[in-house]
């Protein structure tokens, strides 16, 4: 077939595509996803007693930090699931919450009484946290690569690790429903090594999974 | 970067109507970029395999162009596609896929509109498409039919006719990408 040929029936092929195709590709694959990790939470772990809960500030410390971090990984995403776009600032506003939240544990830890700060940090679940933010982060991956690789992503180990830190984010956010884990020290430990564990497995996995 | 500037200037426009779904810009687009693209692989791999390259791109282009965001340049776009595509083909082909990151320009720099040699990838694939899409693909390519022509001489809606198009394209799209890979 020469060039000429295909460039006339890649004519024949053109209809009207509506702007922000990007953004809502990602943002249903977070829905889709999210929903799945949040039955999950919901029917197997079960949301601790979410009334209560509210009144809490610790409640929404946890929300807040993971909340940011889904928001800064979703925009990530967007940026690297489109050719030649510049990353911008979001991935330092993501360390800048990192390093806060681990600022503010660790000024939990050095304000608190020696014997008390192991179990601050902790907690009652240090074992499975991590762990299982991972696990939940699966399926809010899988989503957000299927999403991907129907957009253009070019740098896919970049990308797939972006995918990673916003499921691993998302998850984490979703598993503060489930946890009544309290101290700023333990989130910014176990919490965050979840979500770094999620970000690894899209690095090495976006390489192969993102290909198209 | 003035010519670049201008390059901007005139293909941005023609993306835009092209995801407006003017297929003459469209056209017109894919024309230009084609003789960029020759331009820009014949100095990085070996003739023989470039217009097949060129052709892979193109088909890219058009599968992916929804992910181009109209706020945006669209020469960077462009480049980071075709640098995709060229990596893509040195790492098939066991190839150092060392592509230094450029400026947009490189893409630019110059075009060359003489066809060159084929290995025709493309054809040899269509082969393997299911009879009924390849003979609706090879009415409006060889015969020239419009899609709403070619759905009525083989009996099936226009609107089934431009379904089954387009997953052609997308499947002859990933038949490139697995072939060697």
């Amino acid at each position: 077939m020469r060039t000429a040929d295909l460039i006339e029936l890649l004519a024949r092929d053109v209809s009207a595509t509506p702007p922000g195709v990007v953004s809502r590709r990602l943002l249903a694959a977070l829905v889709a996803g999210g929903l799945v990790t949040f039955a999950i939470v919901a029917l197997v772990l079960h949301c601790q007693p979410l009334a209560a809960a509210a009144q809490q500030s610790w409640f929404w410390m946890k929300a807040v930090y993971t909340g940011l971090l889904t928001v800064t990984g979703a925009l990530i995403v967007r940026r690297l699931s489109v050719p030649g776009s510049r990353l911008g600032t979001a991935p330092l506003a993501a360390v800048l919450v990192v390093l806060a939240m681990l600022a503010l544990g660790a000024g939990q830890i050095l304000s608190a009484a020696p014997a008390a700060r192991l179990t601050l940090w902790l907690g009652q679940t240090w074992k499975i946290c991590s762990p299982l933010i991972l696990l939940l982060a699966l399926p809010i991956y899988a989503c957000l690569v299927v999403a991907i690789r129907r957009l253009a992503p070019t740098r896919l180990a970049r990308t797939g690790a972006a995918a990673g830190f916003a499921a691993g984010a998302l998850a984490a956010t979703l598993y503060g429903l489930h946890c009544p884990e309290q101290a700023a020290a333990f989130v910014a430990t176990w919490y965050t090594l979840g979500i770094a564990a999620a970000t690894a497995v899209g690095a090495i996995s976006g390489r192969w999974l993102l290909r198209w | 970067m003035l010519q670049q500037d201008q390059t901007e200037e005139r293909l941005r426009p023609l993306m835009i109507r092209s995801l407006a779904g003017d297929s003459g810009a469209h056209r017109e687009l894919l024309g230009v970029l084609g003789r960029y693209l020759r331009s820009y692989f014949a100095r990085r791999i070996g003739a023989a395999e470039v217009e097949d390259l060129v052709q892979e791109t193109l088909l890219a282009v058009h599968l992916k162009r929804d992910s181009y965001d109209r706020s945006l340049p669209f020469t960077p776009w462009a480049y980071a596609l075709a640098r995709y595509k060229l990596i893509d083909h040195l790492r098939r082909r066991k190839r150092s896929r060392h592509v230094p990151l450029e400026d947009a320009g490189a893409l630019f720099a110059a075009d060359d509109a003489e066809q060159g040699a084929l290995h025709t990838d493309l054809d040899r694939l269509l082969q393997r498409l299911p009879d009924r899409q390849r003979s609706l693909l090879e009415d409006v390519k060889l015969q020239g039919l419009s899609v709403e022509e070619a759905a009525r001489k083989r009996g099936v809606t226009a609107v089934s006719a431009r379904v089954m198009l387009h997953r052609s394209l997308k499947w002859l799209n990933q038949a490139l990408r697995d072939e060697n890979g």
